[in-house]
């Protein structure tokens, strides 16, 4: 098992190096003047020059790179273009914000779906089945700020249940907090609904399938009892590979549930930003999403391999 | 990551279980038969529900990216109508804040989507065969560094970067085709790379091996054959996920610049005004985002279940 | 018209007490898309308490299916649609779920084909078997030790130990007492095995099937085996029903029906089989025209009559009756013309093939020099092969027989090129050394020597029309091309019996058989020298067998083809092969012409494989029974590899030095310390 964690976490140093690599390359594909690209053609020269310098795209554009490799390791992001405050102190609140909506919509979401999808694995290919499988699929191809918008029209606006704008005032008690962030996450659990609960029916249908569980069958246990000790150990490793995925597809969605419901959170931070074109603040935002995401992927392998007896007493094979 | 996948177990006691969904062919089939075999086959796919009604969205959006203002009832950017009329006889999905047909906009704006989804969706798809198809098979330290890069970019969240793209490189339809398409390659390279890993160490590689088979030969000749079920079902996924970015894109101000009748512009042109109970002109858009992307995956679900039985 | 293939149990009334197991004229189908086909066509058979009865058939005979059926696990879209099942007096078929839950739990048991997979991966052995305890009531502390008490009963050495692992670090013939054990936890009335041993080294299968006999002894349930391996059967099982499509063609006790058979089909299937050492220059196989019909296809009243030598008018119109054989009234069979059964089949002479010795003006087509190959895991060295040393004259073919861990699949890769030989070892054509590797060899060099795999789905490219992988093979091999090289595709089509109709198929839409043509064809494209066969024919249904090594004789005596057979079955080795080599632990242990080395005497461990082999024939042999596991390659013992396990070992020498490959007779060489007249000595047969 040691072994195994040592590896993932050199491949996670790896990957946020490639990670830094591919955002330099993002920001700096572009040969000529940053900084006269992002203040436009009318901009005095002097002011040009300025910005540059603050950017510190004057610098060589190695020494820039090296920078950036630095940046995302020390987490430094250096300042925002607009407001002049340091990157880091201006997304991290803002992260916390989004991660408190995204952590009640997974809450919401991971028990439903995985019960909905155990469910629809019992009863495969009859209606209920359908049913599930349907709707799932219908559901997460709807995008995020689709569903905002409909949830706000209807709840918000129509039965007057919901805020139409999130954002909690300083100070709500958390269960006040919830009349404010229930429908942004609603949204976001008729996104993640589908893809979780059909990951699961399959995970469940494939050990359904399998020789251990006829085996468990003959032996003479009760399905609910084969389900219990024998299949669900089994069939939620797959489950949890896709919700650690989700995550990183989870911050694309909220950007525009955020928009929509007028919350204050990574999303929001991060369109006034491009409004502004506050390059620092974007690379911090993306760089910093990309960390969240390794570490969830790698919490997430760890516990499946933690579950998977073969790889948690390291058989060479 | 394909919203389909379907579970492959190993069958219980007898085969027939996980056997033919498909037309049945007897060894020994004439020719003949075998053609049958195949149009039944494509007979099966076309009565699935999902795919018929996939199929005629589709139709029905493509129909009206190609013939656009020709036959929208009204000009999309025809601004001399009623004001915030709602859905009526004169105007189907009403009229939006500044007197506009919502149902001719919406209408023309399914050429926006076309023109850039299908195509993102494509050029990423064949990248990611080529990349994954040379990951799979080459294997060895190619393999191990590709990874690696595959997995930064999948880390990368597909709207945020593109946005940083859209900033530091301009508001264009190609910045947006590129960044998906970029982004789509990792993702389909994984998906071809463990079809390629799995058909790799069949015999047929190997005998092709023996017969002094060149390693291009074999990529390409042999194996990309045989993995073309994949293929085709993640390209359906693929292009739901491309019509689903570019519509949270454009929502999120990334896109064509108004007065386009845009779907996503479209929506965030409007929400703000479903607090004031014009909802219709937030409705409809957002409507027809969805039915695309629907149909998409419909589509592809269905390719996915006659792939997987054949 | 048809009268209903409805019929009593054949021998009802036959034994007083009641039968464990009783199938009565069972109908089952699958569903599928809506129509039903008919995979049982009124199946009916009893098993007395403490008797074994075995089921055989080939492929799609339906074995697998009454097997499952009298536990009643059906799958999905399988249903009983007529029949019964009873066992012990209870009657399985009207069961309901909670009825059937106590049944399974506490009357009847059942034993699959693959132990590894039939165990939870994630759950420690020991918690699986105590399971099957606490389902009759137990407490955890009293399953626990009745857990521990039915571990030892299967001969497990360390209880506590191997309840204290995972399934997957448990050996394959471990894994199986295992279940065994978890099998026989409520003494269950009835036992069902399904394939048991499929899949498990010749010498563990042997173990398992020994401890199933012992345990057999040991309590009274009935024993319901299905195989396709008649030997097995016949060394298990008391009596012994012939399946074909869905039906019981012939029945009796297991000795007489494979002595003696009296049904076109058990006659056809019995002479497709190597039997009683005979060799390939003797006689060729029988083979039994046409082919074995699809899963529920739409059959005439006998389901064999379209392959039938006998067949007639009559076949096709009423059902075969129920003919009883003998006078003890435990035989019948299935047949209108049970009374002709001897005109089945003439004896098909052999084939005429002359080796000539290597000599100094013709080298040997094929050399192994020092060849070894040592592969690299992740910082431990792998030795594979050890010092092989091998020739192969032009027209003979080498028989190479092992077990698991053996290293002869590394061998075929090794002499093709597909995995380098290691530094000092050299591979010859002709006398003349070639690449380690095939992409280092000559086109000429890679046409002369090719390959045949054990898989035919996965040999074939499935996207591939079979023209198009006839064609390109000879494009390649030969660079033969455009219209010459279309009449060369189709002269290696008629070769081997395929017709033009075949060439325009793609390998899904063609048999087992047709697919193992197919690739027989593609390998002999180039005209090669020499041939390498891995395990061509253990995918292949037993019928099936024999035409392709017909076949395969045929074209060798017709090319003047060499032969390297890779097998595991010792009646097809000694059929085909002109010399044998016995390979353990990538090491030749022995080697030499077939007679010598079937007639003795043998290394230790060739007597304990020869000994390890059940019998179709009913011969009488001398168990030889090896203690331990088949060591892990990367971790071989000291000295002679096989010393822990050899019954004749002799400590002081064996586990210090590696004995050389010696001579003991002309051609026949050994790997063993013990003198050769010492061998003959031990190994003499009982008078």
């Amino acid at each position: 098992m040691r072994r195994f964690i040592l590896q993932r976490l050199a491949s996670i140093v790896v990957t946020l190096w490639l990670l830094a690599t591919i955002v330099f390359l993002l920001v700096n594909v572009l040969p000529g003047d940053v900084g006269r690209q992002i203040l436009g053609p009318f901009a005095p020269q002097v002011e040009v020059d300025a910005f540059n310098t603050r950017l510190g795209t004057d610098k060589p554009l190695l020494e820039q790179y090296f920078q950036s490799i630095k940046r995302i390791f020390t987490l430094d992001f250096g300042d925002s273009y607009q407001s002049g405050t340091s990157v880091l102190d201006i997304i991290l609140p803002a992260l916390g914000r989004s991660g408190k909506l995204a952590l009640l919509a997974f809450v919401i979401t991971i028990p439903i779906s995985i019960a909905a999808g155990i469910y629809a694995a019992r009863r495969q290919d009859k209606f209920a089945d359908r049913v599930v499988v349907n709707a799932g699929l219908a559901s997460s191809s709807i995008p995020e700020f689709v569903t905002a918008a409909l949830l706000l029209s209807v709840f918000a606006v129509h039965w007057k249940l919901g805020k139409a704008f999130a954002n909690p005032p300083a100070g709500t008690s958390l269960f006040g907090q919830l009349e404010y962030l229930l429908l942004p996450a609603l949204a976001m659990v008729f996104a993640y609904f589908g893809y979780i609960a059909r990951m699961t029916r399959a995970g469940v249908i494939s050990a359904l399938m399998s020789d251990y569980t006829r085996t468990a069958t003959m032996k003479g246990l009760s399905s609910n009892q084969v389900m219990r000790r024998h299949i669900l150990r089994n069939a939620l490793a797959p489950t949890i590979t896709v919700i650690s995925v989700q995550i990183g597809y989870l911050i694309g969605g909220i950007i525009g549930v955020e928009k929509v419901f007028n919350y204050a959170g990574l999303g929001s931070t991060m369109l006034s930003a491009v409004g502004a074109k506050d390059i620092p603040v974007l690379q911090g935002a993306v760089l910093l999403v990309g960390i969240v995401y390794m570490f969830s992927t790698l919490l997430a392998d760890l516990l499946i391999a933690y579950l998977n007896p073969r790889v948690r007493l390291e058989v060479t094979r | 990551m394909s919203f389909t996948d379907q579970p492959s177990g190993t069958g219980m006691p007898p085969t027939i279980a996980t056997e033919t969904v498909m037309a049945p062919v007897a060894p020994d089939a004439s020719p003949s038969e075998r053609k049958q075999a195949r149009r039944e086959n494509w007979r099966l796919i076309r009565k699935r529900p999902a795919f018929i009604l996939g199929c005629a969205i589709v139709f029905v959006w493509v129909v009206c990216a190609i013939l656009g203002n020709r036959i929208t009832p009204h000009h999309p950017l025809d601004f001399r109508g009623p004001i915030n009329v709602s859905p009526s006889w004169d105007y189907l999905f009403g009229t939006d804040k500044t007197g506009r047909d919502v149902l001719s906009r919406v209408m023309a704006g399914a050429r926006d989507v076309l023109k850039i989804a299908p195509l993102a969706a494509i050029i990423g798809v064949v990248c990611g065969v080529i990349v994954g198809m040379f990951m799979g098979y080459l294997g060895g330290v190619l393999d191990l560094v590709a990874s690696r890069i595959v997995e930064s970019f999948l880390a990368l969240p597909t709207v945020l970067i593109g946005l940083l793209a859209i900033t530091t490189l301009g508001n264009s339809s190609w910045v947006v085709i590129g960044v998906i398409a970029t982004l789509f390659t990792p993702i389909v390279a994984r998906t071809v790379r463990s079809a390629v890993l799995a058909e790799r160490d069949l015999d047929y590689v190997t005998s092709a091996k023996l017969r002094g088979e060149g390693k291009l030969f074999i990529m390409f000749r042999e194996i990309l054959p045989n993995v073309t079920g994949p293929i085709i079902v993640e390209l359906t996924v693929r292009i739901g996920y491309a019509v689903f970015t570019v519509a949270t894109l454009s929502f999120l101000g990334a896109g064509p610049p108004p007065p386009s009748p845009d779907w996503g512009a479209q929506v965030s042109d409007n929400y703000n005004s479903i607090v004031a109970g014009f909802w219709w002109t937030t409705f409809f858009p957002a409507l027809a985002i969805a039915s695309l992307v629907i149909a998409a995956n419909l589509i592809a679900d269905s390719v996915q279940s006659v792939v997987e039985a054949s | 018209m048809t009268t209903s293939s409805s019929s009593p149990s054949p021998l009802a009334g036959q034994t007083a007490t009641a039968a464990a197991l009783e199938v009565d004229d069972l109908h089952v189908v699958y569903t599928v898309r809506g129509i039903d086909r008919a995979v049982l066509r009124g199946v009916s058979f009893s098993v007395a308490p403490g008797e074994a009865f075995g089921l055989v058939g080939e492929s799609g005979c339906g074995k697998s299916t009454t097997a499952y059926a009298a536990l009643r696990y059906l799958p999905r879209n399988g249903k009983i649609v007529s029949g019964t099942v009873t066992v012990a007096g209870r009657d399985v078929t009207s069961m309901s779920t909670s009825e059937l839950q106590s049944f399974r739990a506490s009357e009847a048991s059942m034993v699959y084909q693959d132990p590894a997979q039939a165990m939870n991966p994630t759950l420690k052995v020991g918690k699986q078997v105590i399971e099957s305890f606490t389902l009759l009531g137990q407490s955890r502390h009293e399953a626990a030790k009745s857990a521990m008490e039915a571990l030892r009963k299967v001969r497990i050495a360390d209880p506590a130990r191997v309840m204290d692992r995972y399934p997957f670090q448990l050996s394959g013939g471990m894994q199986q007492r295992v279940v065994i054990a978890m099998a026989l936890a409520c003494n269950p009335k009835l036992l069902v095995l399904d394939e048991p041993t499929t899949g498990l080294d010749a010498t563990v299968e042997a173990e398992v099937l020994d401890l199933v006999r012992v345990l057999r002894q040991e309590t009274d349930a009935a024993v319901l085996l299905i195989a396709h391996n008649l030997g097995i059967i016949r060394s298990l099982c008391d009596r012994v029903g012939v399946m074909y499509a869905g039906k019981i063609v012939e029945e009796g006790p297991s000795g007489e029906v494979f002595d003696d058979p009296q049904h076109p089909y058990t006659v056809g299937l019995l002479r497709s089989l190597p039997r009683r050492g005979v060799r390939k220059t003797e006689q060729a196989l029988s083979t039994i025209p046409g082919i074995l019909p699809l899963i529920g296809s739409d059959l005439p009243t006998c389901v064999f009559v379209d392959r039938c030598p006998l067949a007639d008018e009559i076949c096709r119109t009423e059902v075969p009756p129920m003919v009883p054989v003998g006078v003890n009234g435990d035989r019948y069979t299935r047949c209108h013309h049970s009374d002709r059964v001897v005109e089945v089949d003439e004896i098909k002479p052999g084939v005429d093939i002359t080796v000539l010795a290597p000599s100094d003006t013709k080298p040997d087509v094929l050399e192994l020099s020092h060849v070894s190959k040592t592969f690299k895991q992740r910082n431990l060295a792998v030795p594979a092969l050890v010092d092989v040393e091998l020739g192969l004259a032009e027209g003979e073919t080498l028989g190479i027989v092992g077990e698991s861990g053996s290293g002869k699949s590394t061998l075929a890769k090794t002499m093709l090129g597909i995995e380098s030989a290691d530094d000092g070892g050299v591979v010859s054509l002709d006398g003349r050394a070639v690449a380690p590797a095939t992409g280092g060899r000559s086109a000429e060099d890679k046409r002369s020597m090719q390959m045949v795999f054990q898989n035919p789905d996965s040999a074939l490219n499935r996207a591939w029309s079979v023209r198009r992988i006839l064609m390109r093979s000879v494009q390649k091999l030969t660079g033969i091309k455009g219209e010459e090289a279309n009449k060369r595709v189709e002269t290696l089509a008629t070769h081997l019996r395929l017709t033009p109709r075949h060439l325009d198929l793609k390998p899904r839409q063609l048999s087992g058989g047709l697919k193992q043509r197919v690739a027989i064809a593609r390998a002999f494209a180039g005209d090669p020298k020499i041939v390498v066969c891995d395990e061509p024919t253990s995918a292949l249904d037993v019928s099936v067998q024999a035409a392709i090594l017909n076949l395969l004789a045929d074209l060798q005596s017709e090319q003047r083809t060499s032969y390297v057979f890779i097998t595991h079955d010792m009646g097809v080795v000694r059929y085909l092969a002109d010399r044998i080599a016995v390979m353990y632990l990538g090491r030749i242990q022995e080697i030499g012409p077939t007679d010598d080395v079937f007639h003795g005497p043998n290394h230790p461990y060739t007597e304990a494989l020869l000994s390890a082999i059940p019998s179709v024939d009913g011969e009488e042999k001398v168990r030889i029974r090896l203690d331990g596991e088949i060591p892990s390659p990367a971790n071989p013992p000291s000295g002679c590899v096989f010393h822990p396990r050899c019954p004749r070992v002799m400590i002081g020498i064996c586990d210090v030095t590696e004995p050389p490959l010696a001579e003991v007779s002309p051609g026949h060489a050994m790997r063993c310390h013990i003198p050769v007249e010492q061998l003959i000595e031990l190994q003499r047969k009982p008078a």
